[in-house]
């Protein structure tokens, strides 16, 4: 829209306060009042007014619980957000390296300069053809990774700590069992999904496994955790309900710390949304400050570039 | 008073302008403790406006969210020279708020909800004695409202409570959209007046 005339935007600035002008509008008559010596301060006076009606309104009070919860998500949000923008960036030789995509097979991750790779990442869903068969006709009954993991992710959360170590045993419990089924039916092949499968449970459940929930902007409760057990140094996320990133962007993941941003690779979530990510990095047991996903270029970036799409504090 | 379960205000009433100003320059700060603070001071007007104008707890609690979290990311954005803390903050939710009023319509969920309007406004706060610091304020927007011509009032409420454009409530009402606009900008003019009157005797 041209620039209006300063009757024009006079006019229009009671609608504009109002919000009752359209944006073209609005977005006109707000240019000409910024450098307007009577519209500006007439808009502001208007919407000082419109601001006043809402005092009028009948007293609400909102859940205790829940405005505790709207709470502590910002808080939590903003500090995660603070951390992922303040935190310094690895120089660019290593963060290259470290910008690994963890939606190939067997990726290696180097999540810091400092730091050699001390183990591998990549998605954790099986394909069809490699999952566990127990059935001695041959029908397939898959291991639901994704299950496994949601039901260890919601075990592992902070109030519960104490009672991981006999959740721990209880999951064990029924992997051994699910195992005993027919264990003589499980092809050769499986053998290696088996095990990984046991290291992943293993690295989620031990004792000293700290889990970040991780937050959007719009959800009420967590829409993924990292798990990061620092006996082991590995590193686990679960990602539920995130739309797929825009075309020709992927989503990144970083590990903040006081002195970086520590890119963990980038990833894909499936069609429904979900995303598991196994990875093996030593830090500090302390070092972590807060754990970010932002929405980067195919590839990812050496730093963080794009929206919070998800975040925690550690 | 537990600060969250503050009553509805004005921060041009009760001096704390400078105290959220201060929060809004800690923020800016990236400060997440001052976000907090302001939290505190303002989540029950804003949820109260939010949840009259939505009439949906979950949506108002949503839209709560929301707005804080822009006051986080877009803080120095926040001119103190346009006016209070409270003036950004109730405005930024009042959109939002409205943004999801539309919504609805287009989707057909939720038809314009006329009833909503200033009439209903007497005497609402459940605790009149907690209210002090805004109860004149309040008592000088009701006496400007009950002042205004019907025709008036009704093109503001048109605005206020349901979201519609000038073109729309033209529709709605039959009147040009000339006169609407004379209207709405009467009705403004008129209501502050005695605003400013408060406002200069407070200061």
């Amino acid at each position: 829209m041209n620039a209006m005339t300063h009757e024009e935007a006079f006019s229009e600035l009671a609608a504009v306060a109002l919000d009752a002008a359209s944006p073209e509008i609005a977005n006109a008559v707000r240019t000409h009042a910024e450098a307007c010596p009577e519209c500006g301060p007439e808009l502001a006076s208007m919407e000082e007014t419109i601001a006043a009606l809402g005092t009028l309104v009948p007293s609400g009070q909102m859940n205790r619980g829940r405005s505790a919860g709207i709470r502590s998500r910002l808080l939590m949000r903003a500090r995660a957000e603070r951390e992922l923008r303040s935190a310094p960036v690895p120089g660019p030789p290593d963060i290259a390296r470290g910008v690994a995509s963890l939606t190939g097979q067997g990726q290696r991750m180097t999540p810091g300069a400092q730091r050699p790779v001390t183990g591998e990442t990549r998605t954790f869903t099986p394909p069809e053809s490699q999952r566990v068969r127990t059935d001695a006709r041959g029908s397939g009954r898959g291991v639901n990774w994704y299950a496994i993991a949601a039901t260890i992710a919601l075990v592992i959360t902070g109030a519960q700590m104490l009672r991981m170590t006999s959740e721990r045993n209880r999951l064990r419990e029924q992997v051994a069992a699910l195992d005993s089924v027919a264990p003589a039916q499980v092809s050769d092949s499986a053998a290696p999904m088996i095990a990984q499968r046991d290291s992943m449970i293993a690295a989620m459940t031990g004792p000293d496994v700290k889990v970040v929930p991780l937050m959007n902007q719009n959800a009420r409760d967590p829409v993924g955790r990292m798990m990061w057990n620092r006996a082991s140094n590995d590193w686990i996320m679960v990602t539920y309900n995130l739309r797929p990133p825009k075309p020709g962007m992927t989503y990144q993941v970083w590990l903040v710390t006081a002195d970086a941003k520590i890119s963990a690779g980038t990833f894909k979530p499936d069609a429904a949304g979900k995303t598991m990510m196994h990875a093996r990095y030593a830090l500090d047991r302390d070092a972590l400050r807060s754990v970010a996903v932002t929405e980067e270029p195919e590839g990812g970036m050496p730093a963080p570039t794009g929206p919070m799409v998800i975040a925690g504090a550690a | 008073m537990n600060p969250s379960e503050r009553a509805p205000s004005y921060s041009g009433e009760n001096g704390s302008n400078a105290e959220d100003t201060a929060l809004i320059r800690r923020i800016v700060d990236a400060d997440e403790t001052a976000l907090g603070a302001l939290y505190d001071r303002w989540v029950r007007s804003l949820y109260s406006l939010v949840l009259h104008l939505l009439k949906d707890p979950d949506e108002a609690e949503d839209v709560v969210e929301e707005t804080f979290w822009q006051a986080w990311r877009k803080a120095d954005s926040y001119e103190p020279s346009k006016g209070a803390v409270s003036t950004w903050l109730l405005t930024i939710g009042r959109r939002k708020a409205l943004d999801r009023l539309r919504a609805r319509k287009r989707n057909r969920e939720d038809p314009i909800q006329d009833e909503r309007g200033f009439s209903d406004l007497r005497s609402t706060s459940p605790d009149p004695g907690s209210e002090a610091e805004g109860s004149e304020l309040r008592e000088h927007v009701r006496a400007a409202l009950r002042e205004l011509p019907e025709e008036q009032r009704e093109v503001l409420e048109l605005g206020y409570f349901s979201g519609l454009s000038q073109a729309e409530i033209a529709e709605r009402t039959g009147q040009p959209l000339g006169t609407v606009k004379t209207r709405m900008r009467l009705a403004m003019q008129k209501l502050r007046a005695p605003l400013s009157i408060h406002r200069g005797a407070a200061q």
